[in-house]
């Protein structure tokens, strides 16, 4: 009797930094990396690092949450605290799923199957910029008012895969 | 315009964060992170490596067409077309806040000016596009290397050679022979024409060289000038990148 009231106070303090580190590690790459915001050397790479270790430790506080909702669940008799216990190991596993989405590449539109067509199909005007190269005798252009949307483009000219960016 | 191989591997890569207005890109093999303006893996397992550039060229698309008729043209996406930037985007995203500045009002330079940067050749040199633009060639160097920036027959097309031809001493002393005033820069037919003809004289041979850079009459007939790699940015993205950078003055 001891030992389960023990384990049911226990629980949410043992969930509540689980929480705080998982979002932590989910929402300060977000904040740094927003547009129209000034990036500093070291928050920058703060961020950056943060994104590179992230999938274990996302993945170790949604196995700890949810370990431990188990043992809290055997020993929690109210059926109320149960559930808020359940909705926090939830949580966690929230988080841990949206870390592993990418909001930026969500918000620009990938081009991810770029199509090419010959000159005569294309829908551009004379006086619209175009990026330009020439590999392995093979000619090809990006509209910039397009790359301006997408981006990043990644295509195979002649034999070489080159990534075009704008 | 980069080449997407790294460490033995051909990589994938996608748009996935800002760095002060310059976009990073995540490949999909190591989930590294990389500069776009640099080619740099700054974050992840490819850190430090860069990526080789491509030389590439910002033309006109009816100036292209006429130089590569059998040329392919990436296709917009039907459903993202209407979204796509308008004709006058440049002239909107100069009233765009930036986070940096690097505003020098004697050098006329403001945030968003638009410029040529060139980081090759041992050194980093800008040149204010419009400036480019109004002088149709600019003879000038970057470090201790001569180059001309060539202003197409369009009137919108830039080039970088470096001022020199292969196999012959002695400085070339370009200059241009081409009259901008009858210039029809969006007739097709026109451009054609135009895209192959000489635009250029040099002084050291006599020669006559067309916008690819290549001699077409003349002693030095046949051989091509060196490109040299030259990006169209913004001066605080530039500045950002190349804290060294000098930039062109135009004469008065």
């Amino acid at each position: 009797m001891k030992r389960s009231s023990c384990s049911t106070v226990a629980y949410p303090w043992f969930l509540i930094p689980i929480v705080v580190v998982s979002f932590a590690a989910l929402v300060y790459p977000i904040y740094v990396i927003r547009p129209f915001r000034l990036q500093r050397p070291r928050e920058l790479a703060a961020a950056l690092a943060i994104i590179q270790i992230r999938p274990p430790i996302e993945l170790a506080c949604a196995a700890c949450a949810l370990g431990g909702l188990l043992w809290y669940w055997r020993a929690q008799p109210l059926l109320s605290r149960r559930r808020l216990a359940a909705a926090g190991a939830f949580l966690v596993c929230t988080l841990a799923v949206l870390s592993r989405v990418n909001v930026f590449e969500l918000m620009f539109h990938p081009d991810t199957h770029p199509l090419f067509v010959p000159i005569q199909q294309a829908k551009v005007d004379p006086d619209d910029m175009v990026l330009a190269v020439k590999l392995d005798g093979m000619a090809r252009a990006y509209p910039i008012r397009s790359m301006g949307y997408h981006h990043v483009i990644n295509d195979v000219v002649g034999q070489e895969p080159i990534v075009a960016t704008y | 315009m980069w080449t997407r191989e790294s460490g033995g591997l051909v990589l994938t890569f996608h748009l996935a964060g800002i760095n002060n207005q310059n976009f990073l890109m995540r490949d999909d093999q190591t989930g590294s992170y990389w500069q776009q303006i640099t080619g740099e893996a700054v974050s992840g397992p490819l850190r430090g490596r860069r990526l080789t550039l491509v030389a590439s060229d910002e033309l006109s698309f009816g100036l292209w067409a006429a130089e590569e008729p059998g040329g392919t043209v990436l296709k917009s996406v039907p459903k993202y077309a209407s979204d796509y930037e308008k004709k006058d985007w440049e002239v909107k995203m100069k009233k765009e806040r930036t986070v940096l500045s690097f505003a020098d009002p004697a050098r006329g330079l403001e945030p968003r000016t638009l410029l040529l940067g060139i980081q090759a050749l041992g050194a980093s040199r800008a040149f204010p596009y419009d400036a480019v633009i109004q002088e149709k060639l600019v003879l000038d160097r970057v470090g201790a290397e001569p180059v001309l920036l060539v202003v197409g027959p369009d009137g919108e097309s830039v080039r970088v050679f470096r001022d020199r031809i292969p196999g012959i001493d002695g400085h070339p002393s370009f200059y241009r022979m081409l009259d901008d005033k009858q210039s029809h820069p969006h007739d097709a037919g026109w451009l054609k024409q135009a895209s192959a003809a000489p635009l250029l004289m040099d002084e050291a041979t006599g020669s006559e060289w067309n916008f690819q850079g290549c001699a077409v009459s003349g002693k030095a007939s046949g051989l091509c000038l060196e490109s040299v790699a030259a990006v169209k940015d913004y001066w605080f993205d530039w500045r950002n990148y190349n804290p060294k950078t000098t930039v062109y003055i135009r004469r008065p």
